[in-house]
């Protein structure tokens, strides 16, 4: 009698847990056609990184430019996710053939979400700002600017000396528009001109967006946009599976069978400029010397990292495939053991220990392939994983490392190549020349194949490898549409956001 | 009685001294700052230094801490050095999250530990007994972080009975919510310290059990299980609280995991989140006020023995 009773019971159990799961998972036919956009939806979308403050001014990282750059502060000009320069809160623009001056058309009826209005005023007040205050991120890219004047609705900036990068970093940090003497808390609040608003933010959970009422061009597809910061792919996963959130971004391109499993979400893989960058301190005994450098690219199977990660791509260069001036670099190091062990005979290096410092929030996959990699050519690699804080004071400030990997996620950022004082410890006055020939050039054209030339000779020079480029993991759920693919970790750009109703 | 809780009360302050002081030199050790952090890894020097200035961060120490403990008495933890809120209002605000969880996780612990713990010595050389001292050992000794997984696996991904993570956006204006986000953590933690609890529960009781004073109740006609109950719970009771007061420290530290494995919005997140920031006066306010919970708790178990054991009272 006992045990039949037990039987029933674990028979009711199983179907009530069969039942159950039926409702959550596959109660609904995957078809993004079949519903229409819903106004008034709320999107919750899975980030990885929180913003410590949301401070646009000052606060450097990827993680306030992901959500804050074009869905709540705007600037002039704009950059679309395949990296081009398009017109934002001007209507139009224009550079002298010189390249000494930009004259931007600002809109009318633009208005700050807390309803004051964007003047000329404010525009050039914002940009004198951005130029001249220390304490902000991004000042020396206005460098080359000699003045900012308005005459009615149009700006004009006139420049010491051309500068190829200016547009280009308008529509970045160093472009946003503020309004002139306002009185937010922008470690905390926000005030921009932006489709989204600031509307809650819980620290260490989430920050919430709403649809701007006011915005001056087209209204956001939804009403709400919530970032749940979940740090865990693990917890992302479990999130997805229990229907908490509509996207996940920065996911682990190894767990897409199972996010996909229930056919509730759908794996994209777009473009990064990620580059997990193994940075090799040349003030070090061996590796000072280039053979040593070589030896280490060369021992390290670049394909199997891929491989390892499931998603990403190869990169044997400073620039990435997105940024101006790639070119496919893989002939100067390729993957080959035996030549490694070469090199390091050559240079006297066999059985050399290096110590790789590097951020432990990444994980042990590099590390330990790394270490295998290393081991086969003869190198012992010891592994210091640290917090972050202690990696910016140990390698960024105090250059005191000898290997490094960071995941460098900035687009365009070869100058730090250009910069004999950045940790990178990388010294050559024809790539800095190249960089200043590049600056200064007046077509986009010109500027990239100066970069092409200097990226070439840092990787001829073995400064550094670059382990991969990183892909931008997104699983979007199947009733989203509008989702940006490539770069989501640097720019989210939510105008186009939508959600059916299913 | 008066002249021991003034005792342990000076023990008490000079103890929250000592903390204060270990805390604050503790995280002047660490590596790295906020302005650099602040500034990221495309900042000069000058844009750093800049940051600095206007953060205040190159007073000397003793300076530093003077400021830092005159604010405290005055009940002023200071204010954030990256969001400028005040630490109080952070604490207070994630604790709304942290108290309740921490309380469940003991009421699991008690739900756990006591039925069965007694229950364990009672049966003891028979097989349920074995089974559960064999079994509770076996759960104390898992990691919280593996329990944690193993139940949102279950409950959250199989059933879809619970969330698997979060907490809701309204708080507990939505308390249903709320409380179903806090169960399975509550649980993970509960479990674990309850596993440990009842290890000492079930020391009690054969020790009660043993008493001569259970033995002459018993043989003044009350069955075994009434004596026990009578005579052996009070004295069992003395034990279990002060290891439940012990339990605290565990309780907190357990909540700083499993409110990073839930994504949970509370002190044990902040808490990290801040050392990985850098936040030195939020850190260091954070940790004075779990210290100086945990330091209270123990002064207060401490004067909660001497009020329920007639014995304690009468040797003093």
């Amino acid at each position: 009698m006992h045990r039949r009773t037990l039987a029933a019971a674990t028979a009711l159990f199983a179907a009530a847990a069969l039942a159950l799961t039926g409702c959550t998972g596959g109660g609904t036919e995957p078809s993004a056609s079949a519903g229409t956009p819903d106004p008034d939806a709320s999107v919750a979308i899975r980030l990885v990184l929180e913003p410590s403050n949301l401070d646009i001014r000052q606060t450097a990282g990827a993680a306030l430019d992901q959500i804050l750059m074009d869905n709540v502060y705007q600037g002039l000009v704009r950059r679309t996710p395949d990296q081009k320069i398009e017109p934002e809160l001007a209507s139009a623009f224009d550079k002298s053939d010189d390249g000494l001056t930009y004259t931007f058309t600002l809109r009318e009826g633009v208005t700050f979400a807390d309803g004051q209005k964007l003047t000329p005023a404010d525009v050039v007040w914002s940009l004198e700002q951005h130029k001249s205050q220390a304490g902000w991120a991004d000042a020396d890219t206005l460098s080359r600017v000699k003045s900012i004047d308005a005459d009615g609705q149009t700006i004009t900036i006139a420049m010491k000396e051309p500068d190829s990068q200016l547009l280009w970093n308008l529509s970045g940090r160093a472009g946003v528009i503020l309004k002139k003497g306002d009185k937010v808390d922008y470690k905390t609040e926000t005030n921009g001109t932006g489709p989204f608003v600031l509307g809650s933010w819980k620290q260490g959970d989430s920050i919430t967006f709403e649809r701007n009422d006011k915005y001056w061009g087209d209204a956001a597809k939804v009403k709400e946009v919530v970032f749940d910061y979940i740090p865990d792919n693990q917890a992302a996963l479990n999130a997805a599976q229990a229907g908490e959130v509509d996207v996940v971004t920065g996911f682990d391109a190894n767990l897409t069978d199972q996010i996909q499993a229930n056919g509730d979400y759908k794996v994209v893989l777009g473009k990064s400029t990620d580059k997990g960058t193994l940075a090799m301190n040349s003030t070090n005994k061996w590796l000072g010397d280039k053979r040593v450098r070589q030896a280490i690219r060369q021992a390290i199977d670049h394909k199997a990292v891929i491989e390892a990660l499931g998603s990403g791509q190869t990169l044997f260069g400073p620039i990435p495939e997105l940024d101006p001036g790639y070119e496919d670099l893989s002939s100067v190091a390729p993957y080959d053991p035996a030549a490694a062990k070469k090199l390091l005979a050559q240079a006297g290096a066999e059985g050399i220990t290096l110590n790789l410092t590097i951020y432990n929030g990444y994980g042990t996959t590099i590390p330990q392939i790394l270490v295998s990699d290393l081991n086969a050519v003869g190198i012992t690699l010891k592994v210091d994983a640290v917090e972050f804080p202690t990696w910016l004071n140990d390698v960024y400030v105090n250059k005191d490392y000898e290997l490094s990997f960071v995941l460098h996620t900035e687009a365009r950022d070869f100058e730090n190549w250009a910069n004999p004082d950045y940790y990178f410890t990388y010294d050559n006055k024809a790539v800095q020349q190249l960089y200043q020939d590049s600056r200064s050039a007046t077509t986009d054209d010109e500027a990239a194949a100066d970069l092409r030339k200097a990226a070439r000779i840092v990787s001829e020079d073995m400064a550094a490898d670059w382990v991969y480029n990183g892909a931008s993991v997104v699983a979007v759920g199947t009733n989203i549409t509008g989702m940006p693919k490539d770069s989501v970790n640097e720019r989210l750009n939510l105008f186009e956001i939508a959600k059916s109703s299913q | 009685m008066t002249r021991y809780a003034l005792t342990r009360l000076a023990l008490l302050v000079v103890g929250l001294f000592v903390a204060s002081v270990l805390i604050f030199l503790t995280l002047r050790v660490l590596p790295g700052d906020v302005a650099q952090l602040i500034a990221g890894t495309n900042s000069t020097p000058a844009q750093v230094a800049a940051i600095r200035d206007e953060l205040n961060l190159g007073a000397p120490l003793p300076v530093q801490y003077a400021d830092w403990i005159g604010g405290v008495l005055r009940g002023d933890f200071g204010t954030s050095l990256i969001t400028g809120s005040p630490v109080l209002g952070e604490l207070a605000q994630k604790a709304q999250v942290t108290i309740p969880l921490g309380l469940m996780a003991m009421t699991v612990a008690l739900v756990i530990a006591v039925p069965l713990g007694v229950l364990s010595a009672m049966l003891r050389g028979r097989v349920g007994g074995t089974a559960i001292n064999v079994s509770s050992q076996a759960v104390a000794a898992v990691p919280v972080v593996w329990a944690g997984m193993m139940l949102v696996v279950v409950f959250a991904v199989w059933l879809g009975w619970l969330p698997a993570q979060g907490f809701p956006r309204a708080g507990w204006n939505q308390p249903g919510y709320a409380l179903r986000a806090l169960l399975l953590p509550a649980i993970t933690i509960g479990v674990v310290e309850g596993a440990m609890l009842l290890r000492f529960v079930r020391s009690a009781t054969l020790q009660a059990i043993g008493q001569d004073f259970v033995r002459t109740a018993a043989a003044k006609g009350l069955t075994r299980t009434q004596a026990l109950i009578r005579h052996g719970l009070p004295n069992m009771a003395l034990s279990v609280i002060t290891v439940l007061g012990l339990q605290v420290a565990g309780i907190i530290v357990g909540a700083v995991v499993i409110e990073q494995l839930f994504s949970l919005p509370g002190i044990g997140r902040m808490l990290v989140a801040d050392v990985g920031n850098r936040d030195l006066i939020k850190v260091q306010g954070e940790l004075l006020v779990l210290t100086g919970f945990v330091l209270v708790v123990g002064f207060v178990v401490d004067l909660f023995h001497r009020v329920i054991d007639p014995r304690q009272r009468e040797a003093a």
